[in-house]
């Protein structure tokens, strides 16, 4: 090692560190505004491609109303069902002459024809 | 200079506000951490336009951190302190164009480099024959002069900075003064330093 440093010569070096401290370069408002917008720019960045919140799970049920067209479509399919089944149960008289026009036969239920076709106590006396 | 409004906020905060998109921490850091990193590289470099482009990168570098940044580990500006004299070693290796160990050799920054820097220094004598002398250190030298005795640093937080224990940091700046006091001296007379007092 080197001899060590004087009282003086660390007191000259001392006052050459003060003043130098004293004459420290300031960034200029350019450089300022230059890091503040590459901050800024970084947290645009970042919102930007931050990930979006995940879509909700659709269930089958979603699925198969839009794959028939969506709710109007499945009203529509509602509607169509209620009257399938309101005319099976009441059919209306112009029905019922159509066919019995073409088939010979009563488009309803004839109750008297099936009690007599399954009338058991008949079918086990013949039997 | 404007001055840092809020004081009392830890830069962990403020950096932990900014990757949260709080405009107003994105400022207060730029005011708080700019001159620091830029001090530093025109001690380093000898050169204002260098510095600034330092001292810019450093802060970017920032900036790209704080989301990943982990309160309590370490401090945000000895961070940042080593990213700017990393960053300054890198651009001195390239002036130079030689490899890492000649780069930390003992050796001069070229002259022409200097003027620039001096011609806005105060026009003290001390300042400028300290600022001369230190651009004639070992750059590890000059690192650890300007953080312990300019940027006013503790040792723990320069050996941090350089990634090198507390005890290499003692004997870099030992050196590093031993040997500004023997440059000083020898422009002693035409300064007139001891006149001056």
């Amino acid at each position: 090692m080197t001899a060590e440093i004087s009282k003086d010569m660390e007191r000259e070096l001392d006052a050459c560190f003060e003043a130098l401290r004293a004459a420290r370069e300031e960034p200029s408002p350019e450089l300022l505004a230059r890091v503040l917008a590459d901050g800024y720019a970084e947290q645009d960045a970042r919102t930007a491609v931050a990930p979006a919140a995940p879509a909700p799970r659709r269930g089958w049920l979603r699925n198969l109303i839009d794959m028939i067209g969506g709710w109007p479509a499945l009203a529509g399919l509602a509607t169509a069902t209620l009257a399938g089944v309101w005319i099976g149960y009441n059919p209306p008289a112009a029905f019922d002459s159509l066919t019995l026009a073409l088939l010979n036969e009563s488009y309803g239920y004839d109750v008297g024809l099936s009690a007599s076709i399954l009338d058991l106590d008949e079918v086990q006396a013949d039997g | 200079m404007p001055l840092d409004a809020n004081p009392e906020i830890s830069d962990d905060a403020l950096l932990a506000q900014y990757a949260g998109g709080d405009r107003a921490a994105a400022r207060i850091l730029t005011l708080r951490l700019t001159p620091r990193v830029l001090a530093l590289a025109v001690r380093m470099l000898g050169d204002r336009s260098e510095a600034e482009d330092v001292a810019q990168e450093s802060m970017l570098r920032l900036w790209k951190m704080a989301p990943d940044w982990r309160p309590g580990e370490a401090q945000v500006s000895t961070w940042l302190y080593r990213v700017a004299a990393n960053l300054c070693t890198d651009r001195l290796r390239r002036r130079r164009g030689v490899g890492i160990e000649e780069a930390f050799g003992e050796g001069a920054e070229p002259a022409d480099e200097q003027p620039a820097v001096e011609e806005r220094m105060h026009a003290d004598g001390r300042a400028r024959a300290l600022h001369q002398a230190l651009s004639e250190l070992p750059e590890r030298q000059r690192q650890a002069v300007v953080l312990r005795h300019l940027e006013g640093l503790s040792n723990p937080e320069i050996a941090a900075v350089m990634e090198i224990g507390i005890e290499a940091v003692e004997s870099l700046t030992a050196r590093g003064k031993r040997a500004l006091v023997a440059l000083l001296g020898r422009r002693r007379a035409e300064l007139g330093l001891s006149d001056d007092g």
